[in-house]
């Protein structure tokens, strides 16, 4: 946590690809209504605009016969990016709400 | 001018909003700040202690089925006169958070009650957003005729300023909205930038170092590095900012 442009995501993506780097498993969760994670974990401006956040997936999608675990929805919504970090977006605010 | 600046965290909004507030103060203007940031920031770029021109806590109330709403329709100009904190050249500041990081609903509602209802053609309106799309989203750059979507050359700042244009032309078609290219350096190409987001270039604000020693010690840059580039360049961004 920290002030905007402070470096929050770029310390944080940069942590992520050195676990990696070291042979750990790592999951990167972009927690920012503003996601910004991927650029920094290196997916490039296109594959992060693209990825959706799992909260607006789940909300568009439900499904009350089956509760998804977080292996699924990683799978389903996440992406892997450089040095096998997987990687998914939690919420993302993409439209108005007046009022 | 009625002029609302948004942006990415850091890339200097609030540098941009409050010296742009301080040069119309000292033209001639009736100038209300709003800062819309529960975080401090704008009060340090205006040269003022943070948590000035927070509203009262007594303002508001809660009522069953309309949710927050002012006690009384007091008229948004004596609301002014009683609370705007009176700043460096005679700018009148509201802001939100009475203390850094607070965030009540008694506050937030007297603001947008004054945010949404004060219309007086003799005041220019400057208001700072917090970062991102949260608040572009629900609608607290309704007051501005101006959007001033605050970026720097970086991919970062670009992909959060496509989000907030998709945000704010979803929620007010009619108002404008350009690119303000901030932490510009040589070679950096702003018309590219503003054409990847398909808005107008409403101006551009070099990278400084004389503003970043201000904010160092805690100086609003205006008083700090006044002959710096920067705030030539916010002087220069004033005409692209007015209301049509």
């Amino acid at each position: 946590m920290g002030k905007g442009g402070s470096g929050k995501t770029t310390v944080a993506a940069t942590l992520a690809r050195s676990l990696a780097r070291r042979g750990a498993h790592v999951v990167a969760l972009d927690c920012d209504s503003n996601p910004n994670l991927g650029i920094s974990l290196g997916l490039g401006p296109e594959r992060t605009y693209e990825l959706v956040g799992i909260r607006q997936s789940m909300d568009s999608e439900p499904d009350p016969e089956h509760t998804e675990s977080a292996e699924e929805l990683l799978t389903r919504f996440g992406d892997v990016g450089p040095d096998g970090v997987h990687f998914a977006v939690v919420s993302k605010i993409e439209k108005a709400n007046p009022g | 001018m009625r002029v609302a600046f948004v942006g990415k965290g850091g890339v200097g909004k609030s540098l941009i909003a409050a010296t742009v507030a301080r040069l119309l103060a000292r033209r001639g203007d009736a100038v209300l700040a709003l800062d819309l940031d529960p975080l401090p920031g704008f009060a340090h770029s205006l040269g003022v202690p943070a948590g000035s021109g927070a509203f009262p806590d007594t303002l508001a109330e809660q009522r069953e089925g309309q949710g927050w709403v002012m006690k009384e329709e007091t008229p948004a100009s004596e609301l002014i006169e009683q609370y705007a904190f009176r700043g460096p050249d005679g700018v009148r500041l509201l802001s939100i958070a009475a203390r850094p990081g607070e965030w009540k609903a008694e506050q937030s509602t007297a603001l947008r009650h004054v945010a949404r209802t004060f219309a007086d053609p003799a005041w220019s309106v400057v208001g700072d957003l917090p970062a991102g799309t949260r608040q572009a989203a629900f609608g607290w750059a309704g007051f501005a005729d101006v959007v001033a979507i605050v970026v720097e050359p970086t991919a970062k700042s670009i992909l959060s300023a496509k989000r907030i244009a998709n945000v704010l032309v979803d929620g007010r078609p009619e108002g404008r909205v350009g690119v303000v290219v901030s932490k510009l350096r040589p070679g950096d190409d702003p018309e590219r930038i503003a054409g990847l987001l398909g808005l107008e270039l409403l101006g551009t604000v070099p990278y400084d170092e004389a503003v970043r020693d201000a904010e160092q010690d805690a100086q609003a840059p205006i008083d700090g590095a006044p002959a710096s580039p920067a705030v030539s360049a916010i002087r220069d961004l004033l005409p692209a900012l007015a209301s049509r």
